[in-house]
C-alpha cells in the first residue's frame, strides 16, 4: 500500500498526503519511509507539481516529535512545506502541535455512510496519557481522558467530556462543538477557566475539598460545580448509542 | 570517540534572569573543584555573559564560532579558568552566528568538548526559540532553574514540555532565589506549590544571597571561594547531588526556629 496524495481544493490551499493504515505493529515500514516513497513517486509525475502546502493523514500511525521532524526535513528537501497533521492518535496531535504544525482529527471513521448519523456515530474517547504543561494544546473530536495534570497555561477542548484522572489547572472547555450535555471530571477541579458549549466560567478560588472528585456541569445556562457523580460519564453517551441503534 | 560517562547537561529555564548563567558558573567551579573535568557551553550567542560571570571575558581568542569554520582547533578555543584548571570555558561566537548555527553544529561542537570532559554543562538562553532549540540539540540531560514565581514556573513548565517531547531526561529541578521567610509567611510560592506543578526531582534549593551580586560583578563564582555563604553551600550541594552523592534536602521554609517562626506556623495550621 502506498501513500496517495490528494491534490489541493483550490489555489492556495494545502494538498493532503494520505497514508494507508499501518498494516501490522511490527511491520519495519515507517512513516517516513511512505513519505519518501511518495515524494519520489511524484518527482516522476512532471506534469503534476507538487503542492507548496501540505497536510499529512495519518490515521493510525503514532508518530512522534522526531518522526515528524524527518517527515518534514523530506518534504523541505523537495521545496513542500508540512502545515498540518490530521490524525486520530492524540499522541501524534500533541507532538505535531509542539513541531508547530496545525492540526485535526478524521472526520469520518471509516467509509462514508457505514455509520448512521446522531449519537451513535460517537467519535469515542481520546486517551492522553502523561501531564499537559503550559503551551499544550490538545483538542480531540469525542471525549478526552487525561492520565495525568493539566497544568497552568495548557488547554484541553473535546466534542464531549473532558475527563482528567489527575489535577486540572488549566484551561478545559467540554462540548466545544455546542454539546451543553458534556461536563468537564477531574479528581481535583482548579482550572483557571471552564468552557462548557458557549458558557464560560472562571475556575473557583478557594482550595478543593480532600480527596472529592468534582464535576462542572451546565444547569440552566450557567456552569454549576458539584462532587462528581460516581458513575462514568461516558455510559449515558453509550446508552443512547445503544438505545437508537 | 565520546566517552561513554561524558555528561551533556543542559540548564535552563524558559523565563530570563532567574539564574541559569549563575548556576551554570557555580556548577561549573563546584564540579571542577570536586575532581571533575568540566566545560562550561555558553550556548547563549545573542547576550552572552558566561564569560564575564567566570572572569574570563580578556582571556578569549577563538569562540565556537572559530572551531565550527575550522579556523582553529577546539584546544585553542578552550579558556582554561585560573584558579581551577579543571574547568574550561567555550565561549560563543559573536550574535551574527544565530542567523546560521544548527542544532546539527551544536551536536557536533558537543560531542567534540565531549572528548576531553567528564561533565558539558550547556548554558541555554531565555526563551523557547531557535538559540533555544539549537541547545536542546546538544543535551542529554537537563537541569530547569526556577524561582518560586507564578512567570518562572509557567515558563519553566512549557520548557519542561519541550524537553520532554526531544526526549531529553532525567529533568531535574532546582529551585533558586528561595526566601525563607515569606514562603512560611506564605507571600511566595511554597517549595511544594512548584514541585507540585511541575512534577520534577528537586535537585537544589538555593537561598536569595545578596553575595551572588557581588560575585557576578567581580567575575569570581561564589563556589570559588571557601567562604560558605547560602547560596555557595546550596551550588556545592547541587553538584555533589549531580554526581550521585546522597545529599539529604531541607525545606527552609519548614526549617525555621524560634518563637516567632513557629507562632506563625502555628497560626497558618488549619485546626478545625
Amino acid at each position: 500500500m502506498n501513500a496517495v496524495l490528494v491534490p489541493p481544493d483550490w489555489d492556495g490551499a494545502p494538498g493532503w498526503l494520505v497514508l494507508p493504515s499501518p498494516t501490522t505493529p511490527e511491520s519495519a515500514v515507517t512513516a517516513v519511509d511512505l513519505v519518501q516513497r511518495a515524494l519520489d513517486e511524484a518527482s516522476l509525475l512532471t506534469d503534476r507539481p507538487l503542492p507548496r502546502a501540505l497536510g499529512l493523514a495519518a490515521a493510525g500511525w503514532r508518530l512522534g516529535v522526531r518522526q515528524l521532524r524527518a517527515v518534514m526535513e523530506r518534504l523541505a528537501g523537495s521545496g513542500v512545506t508540512l502545515v498540518a497533521l490530521c490524525s486520530d492518535d492524540a499522541h501524534s496531535r500533541v507532538a505535531a502541535a509542539a513541531v508547530g504544525l496545525s492540526t485535526c482529527a478524521p472526520l469520518a471513521q471509516g467509509p462514508a455512510g457505514d455509520r448512521p448519523p446522531g449519537p451513535a456515530n460517537d467519535p469515542g474517547l481520546a486517551l492522553q496519557r502523561g501531564t499537559l504543561r503550559a503551551g499544550d494544546h490538545l483538542e480531540v473530536e469525542g471525549s478526552v481522558l487525561v492520565l495525568g495534570d493539566v497544568n497552568p497555561g495548557a488547554c484541553v477542548r473535546a466534542g464531549g467530556h473532558v475527563l482528567v484522572w489527575g489535577r486540572l489547572r488549566g484551561t478545559a472547555h467540554a462540548g466545544c462543538r455546542g454539546d451543553t450535555e458534556a461536563r468537564i471530571v477531574a479528581l481535583q477541579l482548579r482550572p483557571l477557566q471552564l468552557r462548557i458549549a458557549d458558557v464560560v466560567a472562571r475556575g473557583p478560588e478557594d482550595s478543593p475539598p480532600a480527596g472529592m472528585a468534582e464535576q462542572a456541569s451546565l444547569v440552566h445556562g450557567v456552569i454549576r460545580l458539584d462532587p462528581a457523580q460516581p458513575f462514568w460519564p461516558l455510559a449515558s453517551t453509550e446508552s443512547a448509542a445503544a438505545a437508537t441503534g | 570517540m565520546t566517552a561513554p560517562s561524558s555528561r551533556f547537561i543542559l540548564i535552563c529555564s524558559g523565563k530570563g534572569g532567574v539564574g541559569k548563567t549563575t548556576l551554570t558558573a557555580n556548577l561549573g567551579i563546584a564540579l571542577a573543584r570536586q575532581g571533575a573535568r568540566t566545560a562550561v557551553l555558553d550556548a547563549d550567542f545573542g547576550l552572552r555573559n558566561l564569560d564575564l560571570l567566570l572572569g574570563l571575558e580578556n582571556r578569549i581568542v577563538y569562540t565556537a564560532q572559530e572551531v565550527l569554520a575550522g579556523s582553529c582547533r577546539l584546544e585553542q578555543a578552550l579558556v582554561k579558568h585560573k584558579q581551577q584548571p579543571n574547568l574550561a570555558l567555550l565561549p560563543a561566537g559573536n550574535p551574527r552566528m544565530l542567523e546560521w548555527l544548527k542544532p546539527e553544529d551544536m551536536r557536533r561542537i558537543a560531542a567534540m568538548v565531549g572528548e576531553q570532559f567528564d561533565y558539558v554543562l550547556i548554558d541555554a538562553p531565555a526563551g523557547i526559540e531557535g538559540g533555544f532549540r539549537n541547545a536542546m540539540a546538544a543535551a542529554r540531560e537537563a537541569i530547569v532553574v526556577t524561582t518560586p514565581e507564578v512567570s518562572a514556573v509557567r515558563d519553566a513548565d512549557r520548557v519542561i514540555g519541550l524537553l520532554n517531547s526531544e526526549g531529553v531526561k532525567p529533568i531535574q529541578l532546582v529551585l533558586n532565589r528561595v526566601r525563607p521567610k515569606m514562603m512560611a509567611s506564605q507571600e511566595m510560592l511554597a517549595v511544594d506549590d512548584v514541585t507540585d506543578i511541575l512534577a520534577l526531582p528537586l535537585l537544589g534549593l538555593v537561598l536569595e544571597d545578596e553575595q551572588v551580586i557581588v560575585s557576578t560583578n567581580r567575575g569570581e563564582p561564589l563556589t570559588l571561594g571557601e567562604g560558605g555563604s547560602p547560596a555557595a553551600r546550596a551550588y556545592i550541594n547541587v553538584a555533589r547531588r549531580l554526581r550521585g552523592e546522597d545529599v539529604p534536602l531541607i525545606d527552609p521554609s519548614k526549617e525555621r526556629q524560634g518563637l516567632r517562626a513557629r507562632i506563625g506556623r502555628l497560626m497558618h495550621t488549619k485546626i478545625f
